[in-house]
């Protein structure tokens, strides 16, 4: 059911381009993902009040896809995918959720049928899971979560995603800490066991429907290391850490692929350019074009092999330059019109080196998703592909060398602050058994009595 | 692949932090702030250093050569606390030496209650919580180990906390600061709430707000609602209050800078 990956999608790093994926997905309306050209993808939310009843969030949804299909076609744009990511509301009433995808989805078929536009609805029910003390992985929760993927479905979502959040209530806890082996734990082990139950799920229920199970994002995790580490003078955590959880989070999302998903993986996976050069499945990305959301510093370099490209989310609202899904949807299609025309022109691969040298000595967490480097640390993850542990454990090692080597070059300057938290993690990670048993049996009895909200129960453990 | 030529970077991007960065390790300006007290110096050390242990070991050698649990807690544990916080501020430390530091001081404390029948006087107390509806607590974490760091009693209603919840927690606790933090638009406007049902019951303190979501004007839309950017400005306000009392427009003049 779950098969592991123990190679390469591609022969080199340099193999791997923008609008170009290894095996491109068919999905909705006349599109191909990953079929030699990008698409964009346009994310939003609701405003506060439209969340009231359910009449009133499938409104504003309404309005949503309108002015974004809309703005497509005022601009010439060829292709679009939109991407709902639910409001709590439309998970936990699935119906909700499935009247919203219908609303949607049946303006898209207007505009398809009316202007050829090529087009494919992203669903994206939310992790309900977790109350307010615990994560409640299993049971009525996790079927109240497959209840809404069964209804978006039916209902007319072409790519189905989510951001899981399994393992998260041991890394919230080792994140703040430096606890290394609690990283590669929450995110390595407990992360991807949750992934390979809820993504046999999805598959199924895209199976059972003829739609896409589409994939997942370490955001829960890697993300909100990210954000933590924030801007280059923040001070809550080491960008080398940050980084490090990133690598660590790629052996993680791999699982929905494992476990029967096809991309388009979800855009803020900034681990996808990794995920990609192993499984050669189509991803989303977003950068600077997603500052409406959260900031970065890579805005550019993720473009490099993207075949979605999006904006994360803004609220709905009115700009001077029309609605907010208006006016970062037309950017998003410029930047796609950009790397498409380079695709045309044989001009496609510099554009890409552009791209990624744009960021690459910015920050170590650019420096290590350079295309060239994240395969590296596909191939750590591949080499020990059978074992979530060991495949976690190796990205973490390599992510660790590709830095070293990037300050020895002279290229890449860190800080001594970031240097020492590098070494620390190094060194913490040298100091790992490579048993997965013993690394399994360790951290239980480490973090059920240090973390008081983990339950070893959610995992089957 | 294309690449830079190393003298080319710098006009593409400037590492600001590399070029920043202070010339003391973090260990050496720690060392210039130790008490110098020969039994107070391995406690104060033992927390910068975040090991529990240490710690531990330090109190009961204090102990033993005559010093009081009590006087320990303020002179020695609040005083390496202090140092950490103060390397926290200036950008030397980084906040994970924070929370292992607050942990070890934590521990210290409880030790040295067990070690006396009086009860230790805190800085004041805080209740701290998230938005109805929003799991968001990462954020709030980091604001209740800041000010359990500084020495403030901290009572944590965790996320999702309902606005009944955080009303009959300030009835019952009588803080001298309630914090709120809400990452979503949807969930921020639990605040309002909370300060009409406040205001309602004639309760009148500082009610500070925070997180991705919020920002300084919608927070001066209610009368209590004192916005901080930063999780270390939610032990700025309460250290502005002990010094200025807690009058709203004083601490809006200080902390509202948009
Ligand atoms: C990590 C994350 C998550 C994690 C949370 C993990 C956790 N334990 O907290 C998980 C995966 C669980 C999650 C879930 C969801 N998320 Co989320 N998440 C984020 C993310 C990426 C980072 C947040 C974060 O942790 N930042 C780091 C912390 C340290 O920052 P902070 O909390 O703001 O705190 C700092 C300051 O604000 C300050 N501070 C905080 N509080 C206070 C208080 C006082 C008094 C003071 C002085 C200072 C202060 O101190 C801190 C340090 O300085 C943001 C993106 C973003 N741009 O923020 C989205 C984001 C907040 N999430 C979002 C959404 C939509 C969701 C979901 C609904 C997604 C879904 N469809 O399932 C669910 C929500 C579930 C729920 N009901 O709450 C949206 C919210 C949009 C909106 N409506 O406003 C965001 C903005 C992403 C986006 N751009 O779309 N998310």
């Amino acid at each position: 059911m779950v098969k592991k990956y123990t190679s390469m999608a591609y022969a080199s790093a340099d193999d791997m381009l923008f609008g170009n994926a290894k095996f491109p997905v068919k999905a909705g309306l006349g599109l191909e993902i990953g079929a030699g050209y990008t698409t964009p993808e346009i994310n939003y939310a609701p405003r506060p009040q439209a969340g009231k009843s359910k009449e009133k969030l499938i409104k504003e949804y309404e309005r949503i896809t309108t002015d974004s299909m809309a703005r497509m076609v005022q601009i010439g744009a060829p292709s679009v995918v939109l991407e709902t990511e639910h409001v709590e509301q439309m998970t936990n009433n699935p119906e909700w959720g499935g009247a919203v995808a219908h609303a949607q989805k049946t303006i898209m078929e207007e505009y398809h049928d009316e202007y050829g536009i090529k087009c494919a609805l992203r669903h994206t029910p939310g992790d309900i899971r977790e109350d307010r003390d615990y994560l409640k992985l299993t049971g009525d929760k996790f079927d109240l979560l497959m209840e809404s993927f069964e209804q978006v479905a039916q209902n007319g979502a072409d790519l189905l995603s989510v951001e899981s959040m399994g393992g998260k209530e041991v890394f919230d806890y080792s994140i703040l800490r430096n606890d290394t082996a609690g990283i590669l734990f929450g995110i390595g082990v407990l992360g991807s066991m949750d992934m390979e139950t809820v993504w046999t799920g999805v598959a199924d229920i895209a199976k059972k429907n003829g739609v896409v199970a589409a994939g997942d994002t370490d955001c829960a995790q890697a993300n909100t290391a990210m954000f933590i580490a924030g801007g280059l003078l923040d001070k809550n955590l080491a960008h080398t850490i940050a980084i490090v959880a990133r690598a660590i989070s790629a052996g993680r999302s791999l699982c929905a692929y494992e476990a029967g998903a096809t991309g388009p993986g979800k855009d803020c996976g900034y681990e996808n350019t990794i995920l990609k050069s192993i499984s050669g499945v189509p991803i989303a990305q977003e950068g600077k074009t997603s500052t409406c959301a959260h900031s970065d510093v890579m805005g550019n370099l993720v473009m490099q092999c993207c075949d979605l490209w999006s904006n994360e989310s803004v609220e709905y609202h009115g700009e001077f330059g029309g609605t907010s899904v208006q006016c970062w949807g037309e950017s998003l299609a410029y930047d796609c019109s950009l790397m498409n025309v380079a695709l045309k022109t044989g001009k496609a691969k510099d554009l890409r080196d552009m791209f990624t040298l744009s960021d690459k000595y910015r920050d170590p967490q650019g420096y290590v998703l350079a295309y060239d480097n994240a395969y590296r640390v596909g191939e750590a993850i591949a080499k020990d592909g059978n074992d979530n542990y060991l495949r976690a454990k190796n990205a973490a090692v390599e992510c660790c060398n590709i830095i070293n080597e990037g300050v020895a070059s002279g290229k890449l300057k860190l800080t001594r602050f970031e240097i020492n938290a590098l070494t620390k993690v190094k060194d913490d990670l040298d100091a790992l058994t490579d048993d997965s048993d013993k690394f399994m049996s360790d951290c239980l009895t480490r973090f059920k009595e240090e973390v008081a909200v983990f339950r070893p129960e959610n995992y089957g453990l | 692949m294309l690449d830079l030529k190393l003298e080319d970077i710098d006009g593409i991007l400037v590492r600001y932090n590399v070029a920043l960065e202070k010339e003391m390790t973090p260990d050496e300006a720690a060392e210039e702030l130790y008490p110098k007290d020969e039994l107070v110096y391995p406690i104060a050390k033992a927390i910068y250093e975040g090991e529990e242990d240490d710690v531990i070991d330090g109190l009961k050698a204090a102990i033993d050569a005559g010093k009081d649990p009590i006087t320990l807690i303020n002179e020695s544990l609040m005083v390496g606390m202090g140092v950490v916080s103060q390397l926290y501020d200036e950008g030397i430390i980084f906040l994970p030496n924070v929370m292992m530091s607050a942990d070890a001081m934590l521990d210290g404390i409880e030790f040295c209650k067990t070690q006396t029948t009086e009860v230790p006087e805190p800085k004041g107390k805080v209740v701290c919580h998230v938005a109805e509806g929003d799991v968001h607590d990462i954020g709030k974490n980091i604001v209740a180990a800041l000010l359990r760091a500084s020495g403030y009693e901290v009572i944590d209603l965790g996320r999702d906390c309902p606005v009944d919840e955080v009303i009959e927690a300030v009835e019952k606790e009588k803080p001298m600061l309630v914090t709120g933090t809400a990452l979503m638009t949807t969930t921020m406007y639990a605040f309002k709430e909370i300060n009409d049902k406040l205001l309602e019951k004639g309760i009148q303190l500082p009610f500070a707000c925070g997180g991705g979501a919020v920002n300084q004007d919608f927070v001066a839309q209610y009368d209590l609602g004192v916005y901080g950017e930063e999780a270390s400005d939610a032990v700025k306000i309460a250290n502005f209050i002990v010094e200025n009392g807690e009058g709203i427009e004083k601490l809006r003049e200080e902390f509202h800078k948009h």
